[in-house]
């Protein structure tokens, strides 16, 4: 298991994955890891550089140290990033199975109500649906939702296209299974690795913008830690202590680097994986060949 | 053409009362009551009346919403809260400078894109296609505030190379050549991020060209290398039109961290201000000019495809 889970050619996954999982963890395990309250400074210590005595990454302009607030922000931050993906995933996939097997005024509906939402620059949607609610990470989590959801919408949807001619389909409507059991056991088998796939590659995206709402005012409110709150409060000592300044900066940037790779090598691997099936599967021909006129 | 660019046009139509749509939602939508907030807890009730039907809320929200619409067409985007003037006038000026911003961004995203997507699509199993692919993939996922924090630590305040923020007119005293310096850094930000996307679909476009026919022909016929390579790029830059254009308009939405970060007085500065000011209509304005631009950037974008390549007029 080892072994084969080190081989080189799966390194591409492994590695990014195993980071995302540690990300996560550090997150977690905050409490027990950090050497100090994150909330609490001392004032004698402000602005201490990375590697000073006693606080290994410095402190900031209230002389709390900076390892500690890293650490716990990766809480927020990362819960800005994951939970909206994941409700997105879920609210996208039923919308775009419903845009997909529903008749033509269902679908023409929910796809022009996407187009606007899409029509936005996702940071300004996410702005202006942030700014008429209470700055919190609920309102970052709500936000980015809304953002998220027609992207996903869209991939179930063209998913849920592509196979709503399918015999089988047929076959389970004639057997008189209803429309709960068409799409759970039918349907979502078929859109769900596509989805989920896609999904994944937008995590990174997600935790950059909840850090950038947090950065303008929008998102956690102080003293919460969070990264991007962390990145505007340590603004004013760019000029002065640039490499306490930079620091969330950077755990953003590797963060994001971090979920990207990891999107990017399951998409290539999915990618591979389809390519590589042996031509006549049963699977793939239960499919519909082509789009058949209705 | 004129057909094509009609019905597109035609079909922006909807969009665009979406996203107005969408934007006076916001506005109407915004929890607290605003006759309170402007006459305080203990006014009577006739001055309250008074001025909930000086200000139209009495009306239901779509005669509500076409009102300020007409009102918005006209040019007429409310009154800051904040700076107590028409948002139209801060906007304007604002745009001009974001537009500077988004044009040098835009210009580093096609030459850096091309270049990087180029040496990857050269040797694709190579040293060249690996570090093409290590370079988008970090540039794609790069942030704009952070790359502008580590630009200002790293140029401005480190090395001292480049102002770390503000702007110069061109006319002014330091000449174009003081805006080129105080360009270059928010540009590098705002641009990194579309540039790693471009280089990516170009490197996939040029692939396949150089995997087809038309540089086996040219091989075939004795061109040098370089010339096959440039009659590809050349074949390869339709994909570069579509994938250029979308870059731009996602440009517009990366400014508002750039231009914050590095004190650039456009909209996204402008909208960053109001967000802390809690200057809704300003926010609102903001919001409003910037999606609007976003879609219309796109109609330029199928405009020009259609103009190159007629099979996306049918």
């Amino acid at each position: 298991m080892a072994a084969r889970l080190l081989a080189r050619r799966n390194l591409g996954l492994v590695v990014p994955g195993a980071l995302a999982v540690l990300l996560v963890l550090l997150a977690l395990a905050a409490p027990l890891l950090a050497p100090y309250d994150p909330a609490a400074g001392r004032l004698a210590d402000r602005l201490l550089d990375p590697g000073s005595p006693g606080h290994p990454l410095g402190t900031d302009g209230q002389g709390r140290d900076l390892l500690s607030r890293l650490l716990w922000a990766g809480r927020a931050s990362l819960t800005g990033g994951l939970v909206p993906v994941t409700v997105a995933t879920v609210a996208g996939t039923l919308l775009g199975i419903a845009a997909g097997l529903g008749g033509r005024f269902t679908e023409q509906a929910l796809l022009r109500a996407l187009d606007v939402l899409y029509a936005f620059p996702g940071v300004l949607l996410a702005i202006a649906i942030a700014s008429l609610l209470t700055p919190g990470l609920g309102a970052t989590v709500l936000a980015l939702s809304v953002v998220l959801t027609p992207a996903v919408a869209r991939v179930a949807f063209t998913e849920t296209r592509r196979i709503r001619t399918a015999e089988y389909l047929e076959a389970a409507r004639v057997s008189g299974a209803g429309w709960g059991a068409l799409v759970l056991r039918q349907v979502a088998p078929v859109v769900a690795p596509v989805v989920l796939v896609y999904a994944s590659s937008l995590v990174g995206l997600a935790v950059v913008y909840a850090a950038g709402l947090s950065f303008l005012g929008l998102g956690v409110a102080p003293p919460t830690a969070e990264w991007g709150a962390m990145l505007d409060e340590l603004r004013p000592a760019l000029l002065t202590h640039p490499w306490v300044a930079v620091l969330p900066a950077l755990v953003i940037l590797a963060v994001s680097v971090v979920f990207n790779t990891l999107g990017e090598a399951l998409r290539t691997r999915v990618g591979d994986a389809a390519a590589q099936l042996p031509r006549p599967v049963p699977a793939r021909a239960a499919r519909a060949p082509k789009q058949v006129s209705r | 053409m004129t057909r094509f660019l009609l019905r597109r046009l035609l079909l922006a139509v909807p969009t665009l009362f979406g996203v107005t749509a969408v934007v006076f939602a916001t506005v109407a939508l915004v929890p607290g009551d605003p006759v309170a907030a402007f006459l305080g807890p203990g006014a009577p009730p006739e001055a309250r009346r008074e001025l909930t039907e000086r200000l139209g809320l009495d009306e239901p929200l779509p005669v509500r919403y076409v009102d300020w619409l007409g009102h918005a067409l006209n040019g007429d985007l409310g009154t800051s809260v904040a700076g107590q003037r028409p948002v139209a006038d801060l906007l304007l000026p604002a745009l001009g400078q974001t537009l500077t911003l988004t044009a040098a961004a835009f210009l580093l995203v096609l030459l850096g894109g091309v270049a990087l997507g180029a040496l990857g699509a050269l040797r694709p199993r190579g040293p060249g296609g690996r570090i093409s692919g290590a370079l988008s993939t970090l540039a794609v996922s790069a942030p704009q505030y952070s790359v502008a924090l580590l630009l200002i630590a790293v140029f401005a305040v480190g090395l001292r190379w480049l102002p770390a923020g503000g702007t110069n007119d061109a006319f002014g005293p330091g000449g174009p050549a003081d805006l080129a310096r105080h360009l270059v850094l928010p540009a590098v930000a705002a641009a990194l991020v579309p540039l790693g996307l471009t280089a990516r679909v170009f490197r996939a476009a040029l692939g396949t060209v150089l995997a087809g026919e038309l540089a086996d022909s040219l091989r075939a016929r004795g061109l040098r290398p370089a010339a096959v390579l440039r009659h590809c790029v050349h074949n390869a830059s339709p994909a570069l039109l579509t994938i250029g254009g979308l870059q731009l308009a996602y440009l517009l939405e990366g400014v508002v961290f750039v231009e914050t970060l590095f004190a650039w007085p456009g909209v996204g500065r402008l909208l960053y201000d109001a967000l802390t000011a809690r200057d809704l209509p300003l926010v609102q304005g903001g919001v409003l000019v910037v999606a609007v631009a976003f879609v219309g950037v796109n109609i330029l974008v199928d405009a020009a495809h259609a103009a190159i390549d007629p099979r996306v007029r049918v």
